[in-house]
């Protein structure tokens, strides 16, 4: 997994890449919570370039979530492939996490 | 068809993607559609992972044995550690509508194996048996 923060016009892009497991997930764990401790926001995640999520690459998330929410701040997801939207979805986390199709509407909205 | 193959990995996360390469490959020449061989590679991965958090609560240093089969009856995968016992009445996922960290992998394996037991026959450490039965042409 790769792991690049990109500033797009003002806003945090995290780009990802690769596959997020039990052994990837805690260095994307480690750069999500350095951002939320700077209290980031929004805070963009490109998903275009993940070919892989397992349990513990979500549960990051989720986490990184209730963070991001202890300050009111957002996490936006966008350019999800479709094997892991599925996943998203069959975890039922697709009605929590806010998905857009690409980075123009996770801008924008 | 009937295919087999046995892999033995430390129990280090970093042999993960190992397990899913070979349990996509084998999961491919048992004939399975391709979103099926997806599901089944996370499966294994999550089972695996599961491993190495409780039964050897995270030491890097043991092994895990993978033991596939592929046959007219379906895809199984029995895995075995010689880590702490496991009591299957605790591997309880997380209630879906619940969101919060953790409780996944257990609702991704059910998901996909249609038989998800341990073998109580095995004294120490623990032999999960993971069968999916063949369904129609396509495997979904």
């Amino acid at each position: 997994m790769e792991i690049e923060i990109v500033d797009y016009k003002g806003t945090k892009v995290m780009e990802l890449s690769g596959e997020i497991d039990m052994y990837t997930s805690p260095e994307l764990r480690r750069e999500l919570m350095g951002l939320l401790h700077k209290k980031v926001s929004p805070l963009l995640v490109d998903f275009k370039e993940v070919s892989y999520i397992d349990s513990s690459g979500i549960a990051t998330f989720v986490e990184g979530l209730k963070g991001i929410k202890t300050y009111g701040g957002r996490l936006k997801f966008f350019s999800i492939p479709d094997r892991i939207l599925e996943i998203f979805n069959f975890s039922k986390l697709d009605r929590v996490f806010e998905i857009y199709r690409n980075l123009d509407e996770a801008i924008k909205s | 068809m009937r295919d087999s193959a046995i892999i033995t990995i430390p129990s280090h996360p970093k042999y993960l993607a190992i397990v899913r390469a070979v349990t996509g490959k084998m999961a491919e020449l048992s004939g399975m559609a391709e979103s099926a061989i997806e599901d089944v590679k996370l499966a294994v991965d999550e089972a695996c992972s599961n491993v190495i958090k409780h039964a050897y609560k995270g030491n890097v240093n043991q092994k895990i044995v993978l033991r596939f089969k592929t046959s007219p009856k379906g895809f199984e995968v029995i895995i075995e550690d010689n880590g702490l016992k496991v009591h299957p009445e605790s591997l309880v996922g997380r209630d879906l509508e619940d969101i919060k960290p953790g409780g996944l992998g257990i609702h991704f394996i059910k998901k996909v194996f249609d038989i998800f037991a341990f073998d109580e026959k095995k004294k120490k450490g623990n032999r999960l048996r993971l069968l999916r039965y063949i369904k129609g042409k396509d495997g979904d």
